[in-house]
């Protein structure tokens, strides 16, 4: 019966979800249909390289992050006024923003989380939290770029004034100031090919006079670099912004050096081309390259010849689809054989795999099935369904073991580093060793206990690295600072300590069962006294193992900071974090052995054991003092407190257990007295 | 109920003082007490940075301050670790049994106290100091981070100093913005008297609206402003008002030293306060407190390297020779995780300058000087302690397994 009512909740949960999904309205654009761009021409546009962050990557990853940046999503959807649903991945938008505008610019991408920050820039609010287009925010596009401009100021004198709470920006101001720079970011894309598109001015143009734009339809920048006087940059600012002269010359030269510097000016920030001299690492944008071969007459030859390149891609967008594609695969060709040459952006193809697959998320999907399997096991305990169905959950905990490991390793060879250099690697490692040690401990007690802490720890872990990514909405393989540039330390010191966070929070998981059950047993009169001892069995080798690996990586921490900053130990927040991890279970572990603490005790200290990790992990990277402030994450200290406020509520459980236990044991102690005080009269 | 009665006669204070110092109830409280100190201290830095929070939690014998509302009293770290180490000792090596079993555990606290000793004598003999020089420049002595001294000078004709007295930061330290201080010294034909000093001082022009607040009295068109001080203790720039008063009975005169007077660039040179008694020319200045080195140090290249196309420094390392007795060793090369040790001393590559600077400009390199006899002593806890756990755990682990197998077996062989 009861296996009946979960099956049919479930079902009725899986239920109102799709239906949910399917009836939730998408956002109506103002184009009549939408030409979807063919796969192919998807396939040959992603694989193009961009330096950015430090690194040579796909333009995949650039379109991923920047849509996440901008939608907190990677996929645009919409719909036409046909009545035609869309859903546009990440790559496919990209390719809209760069070579379809004015298509790009009515997609409704821009998140407003409260409709009050449109409201505030004089736009005409939608629903409370939606996303906006382009096209429906260019009303107020002045005055976000003033508010903007004024949040920025006053976020600079929070960081400058010791985080002044007057200089701190509000939740709304925080929304402009995020709007406002997508929005600006979003405008330099939209540009980045304006020169190669005669007449074609999709942002700014209103500042632009009518002649301006009259000329702009019939002048190539590049042809008119081949033309040019060779002057200094600081010449030809000085020629623009003097009086322009009574000649039609002196007025046309001024005009087309302005529209020059407009191009020039809107093609900064995706650098596209390997330089021209094997010494530099520094990519150009089409941007730069404009400046630099008009400054320069021996760049001249080669950055036309550049610019041409996306000249030539842009006039085969005129032809066809094809010709189109043709022409973004030779230049993506060309650029990965420069690239390739000079050791740069060669595992791009590897990288495309590791978002294409979408590892993590189909780990979370195995984590989650496993849990349902898992609950089907405990309608019948012992028998040879509830058997298969661990069996089945840990098969399936394995699955999503493999996945992240498949994961964490495909960003380990692409980066050519150890697994974890980031905030964002810690997540899935710690997933990853908290699902192992899960399963590893099933191999030994098979009761399905290790199953069950294995697909909670993957839920919670694959579920958080989703929301973090998100959040972050930035390229998550960095690369490192130079104290940080130590294969030899990233492997052991980190890798240590994050297997200790890992174990600590399996033990927490083991005390959050152990609790629970007490506690349902209290409230049912079940009892089971076997399972409990072998839970705290188990969590009491797991808090050992926590020690074992929190201390000898806290100690290699201590090495590495000596030969890195000078010192041993500096009690900076982050190695204060990892030294209350080992203090805890030394706590436990010693008020185990001198019988201070018994099951019930152990297991409510593993409880807080999680805490302490989780403030350890998080916690200590925003405080904003020490020498890790490498992993601040913004709003972080919200949902710690919630973390801790469900785990207090586990603890309350457990007082609530030794109360109850306490009476009972008075009760039994004074029904004995009595007895034997009957007994004697 | 007289078999739980505890003997407190004298005779046998040892035996109770014994167990007391033995008993896993002290190791536990111990344990727990230093986690409060740590969540405390770490807390604490918010607010008052890591060096004064380092010095009230955890350099401290007893705790007795305030965080927002919340008192908090408690022993301080130096105390705590001082009880654990006397538990230890007695607790886990000399009272323990010897046996097999117990062995791993044995090791690992044997690796703990080697870690708690190291870092007492970190605490007490170690120092830290750095030395920032430019390409071509060379120096054989390091300056303090945070201590400043008072440095006073007779000056030659063209402005140059061959001696100075120098008035210690303890001196100074001990000395309230709104104290006077008197320091008479013999060979000085003036007595030095310190008006007040403050840790974190800005000298404000008279003219500057914000002045009207400042209470100081204006010296020269100026007041010394204290300041909050920093949360990096490093970032404190201290000031006083001195006043130098001839002992021939001549007028007083007055001044404000301020420690921005001092250089940052290493290109820089400070600029004293000076004065005139009698025919004699002085100089005074706040300067930090200075060690010498026993060789000379030239920095002979310094490459810095960022990640293409961002801020974000990939790559710093210095190329330096060390000079003893006019004679240039052979050069070293030290870089981020690759530190110079020598004589006891450890050159660490610790940052750069001019803030702003990007590759190819003219910049300084700055290394951190530690001095510390127990430098390895961490290492060495490591390997013993991994190896204490490591045994400990394995025989933990196996006997475990066997039990849960013969359990399974048990049950197996019962259904």
């Amino acid at each position: 019966m009861k296996h009946c009512l979960l099956t049919h909740l479930t079902l009725l949960g899986l239920l109102g979800l799709t239906t949910n999904a399917s009836a939730r309205e998408l956002p109506k654009v103002e184009l009549q249909n939408y030409e979807p761009w063919e796969e192919a021409t998807v396939h040959a546009f992603e694989n193009i390289l961009v330096q950015e962050g430090g690194r040579v990557k796909p333009i995949y990853t650039t379109s991923r992050f920047t849509l996440m940046q901008f939608s907190g999503k990677t996929t645009a959807k919409f719909e036409t006024k046909d009545g035609e649903q869309h859903s546009l991945h990440h790559a496919e938008w990209m390719l809209d923003v760069l070579f379809r505008g004015e298509i790009a610019k009515q997609l409704p991408v821009f998140i407003v989380d409260d409709s009050e920050a449109v409201v505030q820039i004089g736009v005409s609010p939608k629903s409370r939290r939606d996303r906006y287009s382009y096209s429906e925010l260019v009303a107020g596009r002045a005055k976000l770029a003033e508010l903007s401009a004024q949040y920025s100021k006053k976020q600079q004198q929070f960081q400058e004034n010791d985080k002044d709470e007057q200089y701190e920006l509000g939740r709304i101001e925080t929304m402009i100031l995020t709007l406002g720079q997508n929005i600006s970011s979003f405008e330099f894309l939209l540009g980045q090919f304006g020169f190669a598109r005669k007449g074609e001015i999709l942002v700014n143009g209103e500042i632009l006079s009518p002649e301006f734009k009259e000329m702009a339809k019939t002048l190539d920048p590049v042809e008119m670099l081949t033309k040019m006087p060779e002057m200094t940059l600081d010449q030809l600012f000085q020629t623009v912004r003097q009086p322009v002269g009574d000649s039609e010359d002196e007025r046309m030269f001024s005009d087309a050096l302005r529209l020059f510097f407009f191009h020039a000016n809107s093609g900064r920030g995706l650098d596209l081309f390997p330089p021209q001299e094997d010494a530099n690492e520094d990519w150009r944008s089409s941007g730069d390259v404009m400046l630099e071969a008009l400054e320069k007459k021996e760049v001249r030859e080669w950055g036309t010849e550049q610019l041409g390149k996306i000249q030539a891609i842009t006039n085969a967008q005129g032809e066809s689809e094809e010709a189109f594609r043709n022409a973004l695969q030779s230049f993506s060709d060309q650029q990965h054989q420069t690239a390739e040459d000079r050791g740069q952006g060669v595992r791009s193809e590897m990288e495309i795999s590791l978002y294409r697959g979408q590892w993590f998320w189909r780990a979370l999907y195995c984590f989650v099935i496993g849990f349902v399997v898992l609950a089907f096991s405990w309608f019948s305990p012992g028998t040879r369904f509830s058997k298969i169905m661990i069996l089945l959950a840990s098969l399936l905990a394995l699955a999503g073991l493999v996945l992240d490991i498949y994961g964490i390793t495909l960003r380990s060879i692409i980066r050519q580093r150890p697994p974890i250099t980031n905030l964002y690697d810690t997540v899935i490692f710690i997933t990853a060793t908290a699902v192992l040690l899960g399963l590893i401990i099933e191999w030994f007690t098979r009761i399905g206990i290790g199953t069950l802490v294995a697909v909670v720890a993957g839920f919670a872990g694959m579920f958080l690295s989703v929301k973090y990514e998100a959040k972050e909405a930035t390229d998550t393989i960095t690369q490192l600072m130079a104290v940080l540039d130590t294969n030899f330390w990233l492997a052991t010191h980190v890798t240590i300590i994050n297997i200790g966070y890992a174990a600590g929070l399996v033990a927490a998981i083991f005390g959050v069962i152990y609790l629970a059950g007490r506690f349902i047993c209290l409230l049912t009169g079940h009892q089971n006294k076997d399972l409990f001892k072998s839970l705290t069995r188990m969590n009491y080798g797991v808090i050992c193992f926590c020690l074992f690996f929190s201390l000898v990586g806290t100690v290699l921490g201590g090495i590495w900071a000596n030969y890195s900053w000078g010192r041993f130990w500096g009690w900076d927040p982050k190695e204060n974090g990892a030294l209350m991890i080992c203090l805890w279970t030394l706590v436990i572990l010693h008020g185990r052995m001198g019988g201070m603490l018994k099951d019930l005790g152990i297991n409510m200290c593993s409880v807080i054991l999680a805490g302490i990790v989780t403030f350890s992990w998080w916690g200590v990277n925003n405080l904003g003092v020490g020498l890790h402030s490498y992993g601040f994450t913004e709003g972080i200290w919200g949902a710690l407190f919630s973390s801790w406020s469900i785990l207090g509520i586990f603890l309350l459980m457990g007082v609530i257990i030794w109360f109850v236990e306490r009476a009972k044991k008075a009760d039994k102690k004074r029904a004995k007295s009595n007895k034997e005080a009957a007994a004697s009269a | 109920m007289a078999k739980n009665s505890i003997d407190w006669s004298p005779g046998n204070w040892p035996k109770l003082l014994y167990q007391f110092f033995t008993s896993f109830k002290l190791a536990t409280t111990v344990l727990f007490l230093m986690l409060l100190v740590t969540l405390f201290g770490t807390l604490d830095q918010v607010d008052n940075g890591l060096h004064k929070a380092k010095e009230i939690y955890f350099h401290s014998w007893f705790i007795n301050e305030t965080m927002g509302s919340l008192p908090v009293i408690l022993p301080g770290g130096m105390l705590l670790m001082l009880i654990l180490f006397v538990n230890m000792t007695l607790g886990a090596i000399v009272k323990v049994r010897k046996r097999w079993r117990g062995a791993g555990l044995l090791i690992s606290h044997f690796g703990m106290l080697l870690l708690l000793a190291g870092g007492f004598i970190t605490n007490q003999f170690a120092t830290d100091d750095y030395i920032a020089l430019y390409p071509g420049m060379s120096s054989s002595k390091v300056e303090s981070y945070r201590e400043w001294q008072l440095e006073v000078m007779p000056l030659s004709k063209d402005g140059q100093a061959e001696k100075a007295w120098l008035y210690p930061s303890d001196v100074l330290d001990t000395v309230r913005p709104d104290e006077q201080r008197t320091i008479q010294t013999e060979a000085l034909p003036f007595d030095v008297v310190i008006n007040g000093y403050s840790k974190n001082a800005m000298p404000i022009p008279t003219s500057a609206p914000m002045a009207a607040s400042v209470t100081g009295k204006e010296i020269d068109g100026f007041k010394l402003s204290p300041q909050k001080p920093s949360t990096e203790a490093e970032q404190n720039l201290p000031g006083a008002y001195v006043e130098f008063r001839p002992k021939n009975g001549a007028d007083p005169i007055e001044g404000i030293l301020w420690a921005g007077s001092y250089y940052f660039d290493p290109r820089e040179k400070p600029m004293p306060f000076t004065f005139e008694v009698g025919d004699q020319l002085y100089g005074a200045l706040l300067a930090k407190k200075s060690r010498p080195l026993p060789f000379e140090v030239r920095l002979d290249e310094f490459i810095f390297e960022r990640h293409p196309g961002v801020t974000t420094p990939r790559n710093y390392e210095s190329r330096i020779t060390r000079i003893e007795e006019g004679q240039p060793d052979k050069p070293v090369e030290i870089k981020m995780n690759e530190p110079m040790r020598y004589e006891g001393y450890t050159f660490f590559q610790e940052s750069f300058g001019p803030a702003g600077s990007n590759p190819g400009d003219d910049m300084y390199s700055q290394f951190a000087v530690a001095k510390n006899p127990a430098d390895q002593w961490p290492l060495w806890a490591l390997v013993i302690n991994g190896i204490g756990l490591g045994i400990h755990f394995i025989i933990m682990l196996v006997s475990y397994s066997s039990r849960a197998r013969k359990k399974r077996s048990a049950t197996e062989a019962t259904s």
